[in-house]
């Protein structure tokens, strides 16, 4: 499986590299400010425009420029942000966290939830709590993020005023140790349970359909005329098997959850990198856009090839396959 | 694959209320110049009014009508979903078929361009683009399709490879028939379910991304979106403007969604036949 996937990882981070090598060389004009957005103008002096010119290999052919890129990638240099007047690599790692935060707690909210509710519901096939929980995240699962996001905004931020409306930390409150970990609690909830409610409906959907087929396996009857107790056929024999598919889909769909964050992000004016994002693209800071395609690929990436290893250990099938 | 799209919508009542949503929308965007006679575009003095016998749903900060905009909206959005679901579709059933039928060394490539496309969260490939390139509609949606068809062509593969070892195959090929008159005449027919699926799921995706990226500011100005007035909407937010002028639009484009997702769920068991007796909620 891993060495299956190797490949996959490596095409994937080639496509990367393309676009941010190949978008702004395609551009007409002067390719280093294609590269550095109008900012960097300001701020250019004839020595500085060698420096860059030099260390991209401007002047050289297109894959000569392409080894050179690929050079100061590899020494963690993503260029420089003019607009924010530092690296841009420092300026993604200090947006990273806010974002990583986010995306942990939905994904692990949404997926505990979500496998537990799908292996009750499951196993209550055609019963009431069943159908009822049914339609509930059917419906549930057609409402994009956003929207669930705003309305959550609208409601228990503007009208309730129940949550702040935006940001990750009160600004220049000055506080420390338990109080501002309930300051950042109070930012996150609603952001967090916008990103949860969604993805918890699609994990909840494949929990539930994938333990319907598992309950008809040989193997659960069997585990039934051992005389084994319910919980015990319900999570051990069932449930572990149903998780298969929520860990391989959690790679696949973190894609989507990444996407979700993003606008997540700006509805709630979070600091996290859909907020950066969202920042670069109105000052055509062009340096950090190419930066966070780079970044959150290859988090993502990393997360897949995480949840490679991690399934080699959930399904020891696996292991044998190959 | 004998299966009955039809009969699927006939048991399942979240497929009808998908398909009446679908339909009303689609209505209502087709009617457009007759259902509201305000130019979306025209700005008037009057601006951030309240619902009215003239403005339904009232007027935003350039005193433009709600209502007519969420209405030509919809235009957009059906527009680039239709077109999107469209070349998705074709692009997806071409390679996801030919890979199946080739194999080799093209559909090991094939495969691994398809499994990295999956992976790598498309929108952020879509913003750094249009950040450099100044989007038309048309390139809005030839981006989309072109960052949307990989999941269908993996499934599509997956299909023809069980197909590809029939009988009824095996006889056409005795016959003489090639790859390309295997696809046409036996494949893609017996693709069509999982097609019309692909073409739904692709639906969703066009209108999802196309609003997105609005509502990032990322669009064709020239063009009516619903991304672009609730980007517009959420600015004032802190007004008490948005039941009328952020919540319609926001309902609006989900109801879309929703109602594209609903008629998905509704022929999922097309993909997974396992599924079909337990579909009638």
């Amino acid at each position: 499986m891993i060495r299956r996937n190797v490949p996959t990882y490596i095409a994937a981070l080639l496509i990367i590299l393309g676009v941010n090598f190949i978008l702004p060389r395609m551009m007409p004009g002067d390719p280093l400010m294609a590269i550095y957005g109008e900012e960097a103008l300001v701020a250019m002096t004839p020595g500085l425009k060698i420096y860059l010119l030099q260390s991209f290999a401007l002047d050289k052919p297109l894959w000569l420029q392409f080894l050179a890129y690929i050079c100061q990638i590899a020494h963690g240099n993503l260029g420089f942000s003019y607009y924010y007047n530092a690296p841009t690599l420092e300026v993604i790692l200090g947006r990273l966290p806010w974002t990583l935060l986010l995306v942990g707690c939905a994904l692990i909210l949404s997926a505990t939830l979500g496998v537990f509710l799908g292996i009750e519901s499951g196993w209550r096939r055609g019963k009431g709590l069943d159908r009822s929980m049914l339609s509930t995240f059917m419906a549930l699962s057609g409402f994009p993020g956003f929207f669930v996001g705003m309305v959550l905004l609208l409601l228990f931020g503007v009208s309730l005023r129940l949550f702040p409306l935006s940001g990750a930390l009160t600004p220049y409150s000055g506080l420390s140790g338990l109080a501002l970990l309930l300051d950042i609690v109070m930012h996150l909830a609603l952001p967090v349970s916008a990103l949860t409610l969604g993805n918890l409906a699609a994990n909840y959907l494949l929990t539930r359909n994938t333990m319907v087929t598992v309950l008809k396996e040989p193997y659960v009857f069997c585990a039934r005329a051992k005389g084994l107790p319910e919980r015990t056929i319900r999570y051990r024999h069932a449930g572990r098997n149903a998780l298969l598919p929520v860990v391989t889909r959690t790679g696949i769909w973190l894609g989507r959850i990444v996407t979700g964050t993003l606008f997540i992000e700006v509805i709630f004016g979070y600091p996290g990198l859909g907020g950066l994002t969202y920042q670069a693209l109105l000052s055509r800071d062009y340096v950090v856009l190419q930066g966070i395609l780079l970044v959150v690929a290859l988090l993502v990436l990393l997360v897949n090839f995480g949840i490679d290893l991690l399934y080699i250990r959930i399904d020891p099938r696996i292991r044998h396959a190959h | 694959m004998h299966i009955s799209i039809g009969a699927e919508f006939r048991k399942n009542r979240f497929g009808q209320v998908g398909l009446i949503l679908l339909t009303a929308i689609t209505v209502l965007a087709l009617l457009a110049p007759f259902v509201v006679p305000v130019d979306p575009h025209r700005q008037t003095r009057r601006s951030f009014e309240p619902p009215s016998a003239l403005h339904i749903l009232g007027t935003n900060h350039v005193g433009q009508d709600n209502w007519s905009r969420l209405v030509h909206g919809a235009r957009t959005s059906l527009l680039v979903g239709f077109l999107v679901a469209c070349a998705a579709t074709i692009i997806g059933a071409v390679l996801g078929v030919s890979c199946a039928l080739r194999g080799g060394l093209y559909d090991g490539i094939m495969m691994r361009l398809v499994d990295a496309l999956i992976i790598i969260p498309a929108i952020i490939i879509l913003i750094l683009v249009f950040a450099y390139l100044k989007p038309d509609i048309y390139l809005i949606i030839i981006s989309i399709a072109l960052l949307s068809w990989a999941g269908g062509a993996r499934i599509l593969r997956a299909q023809t490879l069980t197909f590809k070892e029939r009988a009824h195959i095996w006889a056409a090929r005795s016959f003489g028939g090639n790859n390309w008159y295997v696809m046409r005449r036996h494949i893609v027919p017996d693709l069509s379910p999982i097609l019309v699926v692909e073409f739904i799921h692709a639906f969703r995706r066009g209108i999802f991304m196309e609003a997105g990226l609005a509502f990032l500011g990322i669009g064709d100005s020239t063009t009516v979106s619903w991304g672009t007035i609730m980007r517009n909407a959420v600015e004032y937010s802190y007004m008490n403007v948005w039941s009328w002028w952020l919540l319609p639009v926001g309902l609006a484009l989900s109801i879309a969604i929703l109602s594209l997702t609903f008629i998905g769920h509704t022929l999922e068991p097309v993909m997974e036949p396992r599924l079909r007796e337990e579909a009638s909620a």
